[in-house]
């Protein structure tokens, strides 16, 4: 049965291919753009270091995303 | 009703939808891969080769869909030039880029086994690789041009003129004789496919729906976080 399940009776290099094929590729995608997201939230971070401390109050007054971003990182810190 | 629609709001509403995603995710995929997988009955004719249509056909939809969305805005945004649209087309473009290669390369694999070439020139077959084609030319202008206004005017003229494309595709196993079969699944009018195939198969779409979402919303908050970096000072 279970030789049967991996053969898929003699089509298994083409079914498990394209579900590896698919399957992989999303993942590669998924961390492509959760790194790239990482660094973004990172970059902004620090631009948010190099305010004044008036203009960061500020900034984090007007800004519920820059709220969100500085209380993700602390969460993760 | 537009104070909903601002970005700080519009980005507290993408983190809860990653959130959620990524908690039903992994459930639905491997209820998705064993009903695909195990439970799902050969084809009469095709044998278990016929497994790959529950990568292949969701792939197809998402990304004739991702298009047809792009389509759509890029209208509205020369009309409207409403901005968030510009950064959902942006975000949404390589998701439909990789849905449509997905197709093209899990459809080769299907080809062979079932009609003994990776690949044919018919109809069905060259629209979606005119398709993929297209989306590497919608996110090209996003990479060559600087200025907004020529990007969001060179894009919408590519995606509208790549939207001649989709009825193409959808009806090119109709128009001409081509070695890819004709729709089993119809919106209007009954399909020809068994439920045992249908219900694996729309489990496998929402599975496939979702992974698209969550990368979408993710490069639509990396989009948000740009803008926001860019505008920090005058926040």
């Amino acid at each position: 049965m279970i030789s049967n399940f991996i053969t898929m009776n003699g089509y298994g290099l083409y079914v498990w291919l394209s579900f590896s094929i698919a399957f992989i590729s999303c993942a590669v995608v998924y961390i492509k753009t959760k790194k790239t997201l990482k660094k973004y939230e990172q970059e902004f971070l620090v631009e948010l270091q190099t305010l004044t401390l008036e203009e960061k109050n500020k900034a984090l007054e007007n800004s519920k995303v820059a709220q969100q971003i500085l209380a993700i990182s602390s969460k993760a810190n | 009703m537009f104070k909903f629609f601002s970005s700080s709001n519009i980005y507290l509403l993408i983190q809860k939808l990653i959130k959620f995603i990524n908690s039903i995710f992994f459930l639905i995929l491997v209820i998705g891969l064993t009903f695909a997988l195990v439970l799902s009955p050969p084809d009469y004719l095709q044998g278990d080769a016929v497994r790959i249509m529950y990568v292949h056909v969701p792939s197809a939809w998402i990304g004739l869909a991702c298009f047809s969305v792009i389509t759509l805005l890029s209208v509205l945004n020369f009309i409207f030039k409403i901005k968030n649209f510009y950064f959902i087309n942006k975000s949404l473009a390589p998701v439909g880029l990789l849905f449509t290669c997905l197709a093209i390369v899990t459809g080769s694999l299907w080809g062979q086994p079932t009609w003994g070439t990776w690949w044919a020139w018919d109809a069905r077959l060259t629209s979606m690789l005119v398709l993929m084609l297209f989306y590497f030319l919608y996110i090209l202008t996003f990479k060559l041009f600087k200025s907004k206004e020529l990007i969001i005017k060179v894009s919408s003229a590519i995606a509208i003129l790549g939207s001649v494309n989709l009825p193409i595709i959808k009806y090119s196993v109709e128009w001409w004789s081509t070695l890819h079969q004709p729709a089993s699944i119809k919106i209007t009018g009954s399909s020809s496919i068994h439920s045992d195939m249908m219900l694996p198969l729309m489990v496998m779409l929402l599975v496939f729906l979702l992974y698209a979402a969550l990368i979408f919303l993710m490069k639509y908050k990396t989009e948000i976080i740009r803008i926001k970096k860019k505008n920090i000072k005058r926040d």
